[in-house]
């Protein structure tokens, strides 16, 4: 008998990485086919050669794209854009909350002008956010990369955010001749992401990974 | 018989499938292969349409899907319909036969 997990492993590798749920399954599915087909008759070679047919050329790559469309686009809305767009517009309110109240960031000055902004009560409470994200996205029927996606949107939203600033920053300074502020921004440029963009995804990452544990432990809380 | 268009086969598969999940749990093989043996090939699934619309199902709450060890030691993953997919499957059914209903009025199409 063919190892099954170790072929679709090879062929589905990337299937592999997102759900090895699914990578199991379509295993035992194929392993199923391949007895069937041994049980009418067939020689194992014969047998084999049409089972693998399953995974292979365009029926391998309808398979994958079939199984990226389902985790990423089919109720993308509901699953990752509402949850995600909630949770990232309350913790922006939070932030803006914060900081009428006259709660600044901790800002480090670093060599040669730059500097690094903390707002470290604001990350604190972003894994709060990541948890309900994914909560949400449980709650709409979201899979689990959904649940890390709809975590992750505040981030990714404010990271584009920042992007776009930067982007009409650079062409306006640089169509009212201001080289002294595009330069300024570009020096910035390599340290204000990471405070508003890869440190804040890291604590919404937390957050969702709260959210498996405590759903996995305590039942469904969503 | 000759094969039917294709959007009519993906608007089908969710009310074949629950249909067939109403009686009993299944795996995903049996629920490809009871299918197609009861539809006499009209309708087969592909593990490319099968799976995926099985996990949507699963994460819309309307199957329950566990692992279970054979006797074999072999893992299969068992579908069940819940309560909330067999509240689903009420008014697919009613929305399909109002369709072939429509349809034989137009058609004059009769049942074999």
């Amino acid at each position: 008998m063919p190892d099954w997990k170790q072929i679709v492993r090879k062929h589905l590798c990337l299937l592999a990485v997102f759900s090895p749920e699914f990578m199991e399954e379509v295993a035992t599915h194929l392993e199923d086919n391949y007895e069937a087909l041994r049980g009418e008759g067939l020689p194992a070679e014969v047998a084999f050669q049409h089972t693998i047919r399953q995974i292979e050329d365009r029926r391998r790559a309808w398979l994958v794209v079939r199984f990226l469309q389902e985790e990423f686009v089919t109720g993308v809305i509901r699953e990752i854009a509402l949850p995600g767009l909630l949770t990232s517009a309350a913790a922006r309110f939070l932030y803006w909350a914060f900081a009428l109240d006259h709660v600044r960031p901790n800002v480090s000055w670093l060599v040669g002008g730059q500097f690094l902004m903390s707002p470290l009560w604001w990350w604190c409470l972003l894994p709060i956010w990541g948890t309900l994200g994914a909560l949400l996205s449980r709650r709409n029927g979201g899979s689990r990369t959904q649940r890390i996606a709809a975590s992750l949107l505040p981030s990714a939203i404010m990271g584009a955010f920042i992007l776009l600033i930067f982007v009409v920053g650079f062409t306006l300074s640089g169509l009212v001749n201001q080289y002294w502020w595009v330069s300024g921004r570009l020096e910035s440029l390599g340290l204000v992401p990471p405070e508003f963009l890869l440190i804040p995804a890291a604590f919404s990452v937390l957050g969702a990974g709260i959210a498996e544990v405590s759903t996995k432990k305590f039942g469904r809380l969503a | 018989m000759a094969s039917v268009n294709t959007q009519i086969k993906r608007g089908s598969a969710e009310l074949a499938v629950l249909t067939l999940l109403a009686e009993h749990p299944l795996h995903g093989y049996e629920i490809a292969k009871q299918i197609e043996v009861q539809t006499g090939g009209v309708l087969s699934f592909d593990m490319a349409s099968l799976y995926p619309m099985l996990h949507r199902f699963e994460r819309r709450s309307w199957l329950k899907a566990e692992w279970q060890t054979l006797a074999n030691g072999r893992r299969r993953r068992c579908y069940r319909l819940t309560a909330a997919g067999r509240k689903q499957l009420a008014p697919l059914r009613a929305e399909w036969r109002a369709f072939f209903q429509a349809l034989q009025s137009v058609t004059g199409f009769q049942n074999a």
